[in-house]
């Protein structure tokens, strides 16, 4: 009965491949391929765009926050869509990790290890936005519940402080996730590279793996945990973002299916960016043996689903501003509609809704081009929705007389775009340094590791 | 190994049905007295009893299109029982009768002690409801059909490539479900207190629906688990994975309720809180602890554990457990919403229930006496038992 793994390896794996060639492909990538032209146009874009985030907080730092776009109505702007952005396109990383881990799907093995680097580099773009929100970022440990002879403390029935909690764990967790599954594959770079320096380096973070049926049994156990772990702050971390807004008594904020709405949105953006970037990686390092069709495939449908339950979430808000027949929620759907910022509304619904119906298609799922253009869409789109939650709700609530306009300053697009040149930096050096698909995990794909693995089970 | 398929489960179906259909008459008779006394509270009573019963058959419907786009070996052991239920969305829907021609006496927005706004109204009047509860049970019935007649010709002739079929089907069924239910919801469920409104609620009441027909799978499939064609078949990794997927269930159930429960707190609106005050006298208060132990920690705590999962005989109680919680969640979401006198159980409430699931669980093991028990040309096994 060994015939359907053999199958479904097949189809996560293409055929012809043994140990030896999984490790060889991979580690090549980082040991023995040269520094080539498009890796270093594409580190030089993501340099420079950081040295603009860096600029961008070192005005912020001197001068202020009012070089961003804020003003009286609308107290939450760029800053505050982009790190929920951020933070929502993280969590694909983690789902991807965990709970198809825990779930059993062997196609997650190729793409988990770039997913979850991509969990952390989007949280250390998130974690940058609320922290210079405050103003005075050097102030940010008052937010910790810290003895002082002021006798202030955080405000614990505001979701804002859980924030603090929720993303920190979360950082600190996927972290640690991801720092452990490279264990075995770091022990395979110290072994394999032939440089001094990297020796020493792998070495030290493989921190003595001998490959020793202890430590694979230590790591198997800590790997299982960690995942456990991790599955409930994926849903945590975007819950208690939706809290953020769905506390507040903002029209357009309070509803009550914003927790579940928002882990969807999350996990829709955040697969949308993992296609966006395992795409070309996949072409530029020839890995289309490891990344196949059919995880693509797989992800389109992810994309799918989380499109239709977004676009419940589109449907309950407009049926809930119908039903309550509150005026205050009848005139945001109103002002989205016709509004001075309708465009986005269309816009984010064209995004959202309706281009990602094309994956309903199987050529349209199996298509990368297609796959491409509907997660930049998407990754689009889910930046609108974040606008036009915050920015609508805040520039007309309830009364007229307090009715304002916003609009991003250059610095706010600045800093936007400055997160966008460090995500990629970050990304670009770990292709360089880090086994961009997990060896070890891949190898257990093969047949004969099947066979080796349960032969003497049954 | 699905060759031991062929033998059909009539046996011990028809002897379950013999004994309901003893306990069946009697409380038909005192409920039909009922509504001759007070209409008012005993279509209250009636409700509660149909969303009890309601919620397996349409849970059925969703689980059975899920596990057709997931597979595994937990779908298939699952699927007959599954299937039974759905096909007895007819008459889930001829039980619907009572409430679409009794809705102007039952709710507030149509016996007069509420006046929808304009818009409102629109949506909240009894043709409306009628026309909607109508629609809702012919996409249920025709999903139902479909899904069920392609399960009978994959057993009769075993066409290649069938579960592509089921798939291509499955998606919009699931997504259907979830449009219809969050709509059936509102109109059979939250419209009772026609002021409130929680956007969260249709994804509650048909997760709760989902876990219902999960829970109730379970003990069927454990119910003829030493039987032919079960008999054999179900091992530990089919416990396991309903024992982790039950887990999941009501996780989900109790994030759900939670979150509602937080936002509406904290928000503290005069069109929300007052479902929750309401809900903060009487016995309101310890019946929802009753509920969050019995549905969420309780479970919580014993799937949690490999053995508490793997084990028959723990994974049966708190499935019984769960399936015995949602009916008192679901008296928790309508009784107090009552005209009728607010904070004592009405007598109409114990017969409404088995007068409605007596029938329905009759026609119910009819229906899975029809076919074998197990699919014929699916494989059953766990995927990780496969390196025989």
């Amino acid at each position: 009965m060994t015939e359907p793994q053999a199958t479904t390896g097949q189809q996560v794996l293409a055929p012809g491949h043994s140990m030896a060639s999984i490790t060889d492909k991979v580690s090549a990538i980082v040991l023995t391929r040269p520094v080539g032209k498009r890796w270093l146009f594409g580190f030089t874009l993501g340099f420079i765009l950081t040295c603009v985030l860096f600029t961008t907080i070192a005005n912020l730092l001197v001068t202020g926050v009012g070089i961003w776009g804020l003003n009286a109505p609308v107290g939450w702007g760029f800053d505050i869509i982009n790190f929920v952005w951020w933070i929502g396109i993280g969590h694909a990383g983690t789902l991807i990790s965990a709970i198809l881990l825990l779930l059993r799907q062997n196609w997650r093995t190729s793409i988990n290890r770039f997913a979850e680097a991509m969990t952390l580099f989007a949280v250390s773009c998130a974690g940058l936005y609320p922290l210079l929100h405050m103003g005075r970022p050097w102030f940010f440990y008052w937010l910790m519940p810290i003895p002082n002879t002021m006798e202030l403390w955080p405000q614990w029935r505001s979701p804002l402080i859980w924030d603090v909690f929720a993303v920190s764990t979360y950082a600190s967790v996927s972290a640690l996730f991801w720092y452990v599954g490279l264990i075995p594959d770091l022990a395979t770079l110290r072994d394999r590279t032939t440089s001094r320096l990297g020796r020493m380096v792998y070495g030290v973070l493989a921190m003595g793996w001998r490959n020793s049926a202890k430590h694979w049994h230590q790591y198997e156990t800590a790997y299982n945990l960690l995942a456990g772990l991790c599955t409930p702050l994926v849903v945590s971390v975007h819950t208690v973002v939706s809290f953020d807004f769905a506390v507040g008594v903002v029209p357009g904020w309070h509803a009550t299916v914003f927790p579940p709405y928002f882990v969807a949105g999350a996990i829709f953006a955040g697969f949308a960016m993992v296609l966006i970037l395992c795409i070309p990686i996949r072409a530029v390092y020839g890995l289309q043996d490891f990344i196949t069709m059919k995880h693509l495939e797989n992800m389109g449908k992810i994309l799918l689903a989380t499109c239709l339950m977004v676009s419940y979430g589109y449907a309950m808000e407009i049926f809930t501003a119908f039903y309550t027949a509150n005026t205050y929620e009848e005139y945001l759907m109103h002002n989205r509609l016709h509004g001075p910022y309708a465009t986005s509304y269309y816009a984010l619904w064209f995004c959202n809704l309706i281009v990602p119906q094309v994956l309903w298609f199987k050529w349209a799922r199996t298509n990368v081009w297609v796959l491409f253009i509907v997660s930049l869409a998407v990754s689009v789109g889910m930046w609108l929705e974040r606008f036009v939650i915050i920015v609508l709700s805040l520039s007309r609530d309830f009364m007229p007389s307090m009715w304002g306009q916003y609009r991003g300053t250059p610095w706010d697009w600045s800093m936007y775009v400055g997160t966008i040149g460090l995500f990629i930096t970050l990304l670009f050096l770990f292709l360089r340094f880090l086994p961009v698909i997990s060896i070890f995990e891949m190898r257990t794909l093969l047949p004969e590791a099947k066979v080796g693995d349960h032969g003497e089970h049954s | 190994m699905a060759s031991d398929g062929t033998t059909h489960g009539g046996t011990p179906a028809q002897q379950l049905s013999l004994i309901n259909l003893l306990g069946a008459v009697l409380p038909i008779g005192l409920l039909a007295w009922a509504f001759a006394m007070n209409p008012p509270a005993a279509l209250r009573s009636y409700l509660w009893a149909f969303c009890v019963v309601a919620a397996v058959p349409c849970g059925s419907l969703a689980l059975l299109a899920l596990q057709h786009l997931t597979g595994g070996a937990w779908g298939v052991t699952m699927r007959r029982p599954l299937e039974a239920a759905v096909r007895t969305l007819p008459l889930v829907a001829l039980l619907f009768v009572p409430l679409a021609l009794g809705a102007h006496i039952l709710y507030p927005w149509a016996n007069g002690s509420y006046t929808a706004p304009y818009p409102k109204s629109l949506y909240l009047n009894v043709p409306a409801f009628q026309l909607r509860a109508g629609v809702y049970f012919a996409v249920w019935i025709v999903l139902g059909t479909v899904l069920n007649y392609w399960s009978t010709r994959q057993d009769r002739e075993n066409p290649p490539d069938f579960d592509r079929r089921f798939r291509l089907i499955a998606g919009p069924t699931l997504g259907l479900y979830g449009l219809t239910i969050t709509f059936a919801s509102i109109d059979w469920v939250m419209s009772l207190e026609p002021m409130w409104f929680s956007s969260i609620f249709g994804v509650l009441f048909g997760v709760g629906q989902i876990l219902s027909a999960f829970v109730f799978a379970i003990l069927m499939v454990l119910l003829f688990s030493d039987r032919p064609p079960l008999r054999g078949v179900i091992r530990a990794g089919h416990l396991r994975d309903y024992g982790s997927l039950l887990l999941a269930f009501v996780m989900i159930w109790m994030y759900l309720s939670i979150s509602q429960f937080i936002l509406i707190w904290s928000a503290n609106l005069k069109e929300e809180a007052p479902y929750y005050v309401e809900r903060s006298h009487g016995i309101w208060p310890i019946m929802a602890g009753l509920v969050v132990l019995a549905q969420f920690f309780t479970p919580f705590l014993v799937l949690l554990t490999r053995d508490g999962k793997r084990n028959a005989r723990s994974l049966g109680w708190v499935a019984g457990m769960v399936l015995a919680a949602r009916a008192a969640e679901l008296y928790w979401f309508i009784a107090p919403a009552r005209p009728v006198d607010h904070h004592t159980l009405l007598w109409s409430d114990l017969v409404a229930l088995p007068a409605l699931a007596g029938p329905w669980f009759l026609f119910f093991t009819w229906q899975l006496s029809r076919r074998p028990l197990l699919p014929l040309h699916v494989d059953p096994t766990p995927a990780e038992d496969h390196h025989g």
